[in-house]
């Protein structure tokens, strides 16, 4: 890989290694993501999908091993600061404030960056343009809303801090099948607007269908990648690494 | 009797509105960092000692209330930034240890500076107006609005600032509001300092009703924390009618036991609440 490749590169994850208490979670992950570009992260529950995500945002920082965003590493920098710099997170349980309103939500991530007035009432329009139910209940608390309107919710909420790359924990978990079709509209949107997405998810066809490269974890560590379009949900390498 | 009756509950909501400025600093303290904070008490003891300073050198009751609230929000945020955020992450164990050892601090330095014998904080003024068969200071119905006044203004941070749209979302969900980039850390430090400065303030208005001294603190504390359980830890709305509630109940209770025998219902009532519903008394039933 030349160095050329490396600058590419929007975020970088080098050999990171994690614990929780005394169990080595993350044995070595390597990946990128590129800019604009969407990447699947695929591999049966537990292998250490989630902690990536969380090892990338600051909230898990690795003991070795490091994160690079646009080349520069963020060290142990805190979560809020790696906010600050462009990424947003979506979590797995979306984990939206519930006592919030929906304004309120969004809200968090918009105040106390210098966004001018003009550009936060741009981003508000642009997430209401985009999920219209949002504007509709914009001045419901969080915790009324249904699972798929909270997930565009926790969505839009970290759209708000114009992130360069969104890491989605499995936005489809328990959706209505109806809702997965939104979920797969939502990662268009993101990619048209030019937001590079790294999406951890269960549903395998959705994952292969939205993503341009995806990679396989397994026991801590990736263990191949491939491009999207090389695979279908019944390849022997999706089945190798998933058992589906 | 019916004369009595209007006249403790008037007493019991005067000092229902100081318990619940007392009491809303600690439950806001308690609610966005699980900091149990045993050292409220002597910030209230400390605030009321500031102003006693502060009026001797100005003579103004209100700039040494101004005074008093600010130098101890100061405090706080010291406090906070040298000894509880280096414990961020650790076991709350942890953090009532050091709570406890800066109470302790606190009240030794207040007896070393000012020594054992009480001080006076005079009313900023004296009136009276006639409450049946008694005459009763006007002083004591400005201190409930003023209290009032400080816990709207409260209220209305929470609601409507940035920062206080911030503090909610941390007391939810700390790592998520982290990871929306609200700097938490300074968040918690600015959390202490207003809690502090509330606890501050309560001593001063207080203050002329009881006398200032090191110990004054310990009995205030330890109200404020039955009200704080009894409200549903962390829960300001439900802190603020546990004050009154408790407040009132023991004025009552006071029509037929002397006033320190009053005292009993307070812990009768936490000792139910924790026995009934140790998710508080005013707070909706948790799903």
């Amino acid at each position: 890989m030349t160095a050329a490749d490396h600058s590419e590169a929007l975020v970088r994850v080098e050999d990171i290694h994690t614990y929780y208490g005394k169990s080595h979670i993350l044995h070595g992950v390597s990946l990128e993501v590129r800019r604009g570009e969407i990447v699947g992260l695929l591999g049966r529950n537990g292998v250490g999908k989630s902690t990536t995500l969380k090892a990338i945002m600051g909230l898990v920082h690795p003991t070795r091993g490091e994160v690079l965003l646009e080349g520069q590493s963020l060290g142990h920098l805190p979560a809020h600061r790696v906010a600050r710099l462009g990424i947003g997170y979506v979590p797995e349980d979306r984990r939206i404030f519930r006592l919030l309103t929906v304004s309120e939500n969004l809200r968090t991530g918009l105040d106390g960056r210098g966004v001018s007035e003009a550009r936060k009432k741009e981003l508000l329009e642009m997430v209401f343009d985009f999920f219209p139910v949002l504007a509709e209940r914009r001045n419901q608390a969080g915790g009324t809303l249904s699972g798929g309107e909270q997930q565009m919710l926790a969505i839009a909420r970290a759209m708000m801090l114009e992130p360069k790359i969104i890491l989605l924990d499995e936005p489809t978990e328990g959706l209505m099948p109806r809702m997965v079709s939104q979920i797969r509209h939502i990662i268009h949107v993101l990619r048209r607007e030019g937001v590079a997405v790294l999406l951890v998810e269960q549903n395998v066809p959705l994952t292969l269908e939205t993503s341009e490269r995806v990679y396989f974890m397994e026991k801590g560590q990736v263990r191949h990648q491939a491009a999207a379009s090389e695979l279908h949900a019944d390849h022997e390498v999706v089945h190798k690494y998933l058992g589906v | 009797m019916l004369e009595e009756f209007l006249i403790q509950t008037i007493n019991g909501i005067v000092v229902g509105m100081i318990l619940a400025l007392v009491a809303s600093g600690l439950t806001l303290i308690f609610g966005i960092m699980d900091v149990v904070n045993f050292a409220h008490g002597e910030l209230f003891m400390l605030g009321a000692y500031v102003g006693v300073v502060t009026l001797a050198g100005t003579g103004s009751f209100w700039l040494a209330l101004l005074v008093a609230t600010l130098v101890v929000a100061a405090l706080g945020a010291a406090i906070h930034v040298t000894t509880l955020r280096p414990l961020l992450g650790r076991d709350p164990l942890n953090t009532i240890l050091v709570t406890f050892g800066i109470s302790l601090v606190l009240q030794n330095y207040a007896l070393w500076q000012f020594g054992p014998v009480a001080r006076k904080i005079n009313e900023p003024f004296t009136g009276h107006f006639n409450l049946f068969y008694l005459e009763y200071p006007w002083y004591r119905l400005v201190i409930a609005l003023l209290s009032a006044a400080i816990i709207a203004g409260l209220w209305l941070f929470l609601k409507y600032s940035t920062y206080g749209v911030w503090i909610r979302a941390t007391t939810q969900d700390r790592l998520m509001a982290q990871a929306m980039g609200i700097p938490v850390p300074r968040l918690l430090t600015i959390v202490f300092a207003i809690g502090s400065g509330m606890a501050a303030a309560s001593g001063v208005l207080f203050g002329p009703l009881v006398g200032v001294n090191h110990a004054m603190g310990l009995d205030w504390v330890l109200k404020a924390f039955i009200v704080v359980v009894v409200g549903g830890m962390g829960n300001l709305v439900g802190s603020i009618a546990a004050s009154i509630f408790i407040s009132l109940t023991e004025s009552y209770a006071s029509l037929w036991v002397s006033p320190s025998q009053a005292i009993i219902v307070s812990f009768v009532v936490l000792i139910l609440t924790l026995l009934i519903r140790p998710t508080g008394l005013f707070v909706p039933t948790p799903k």
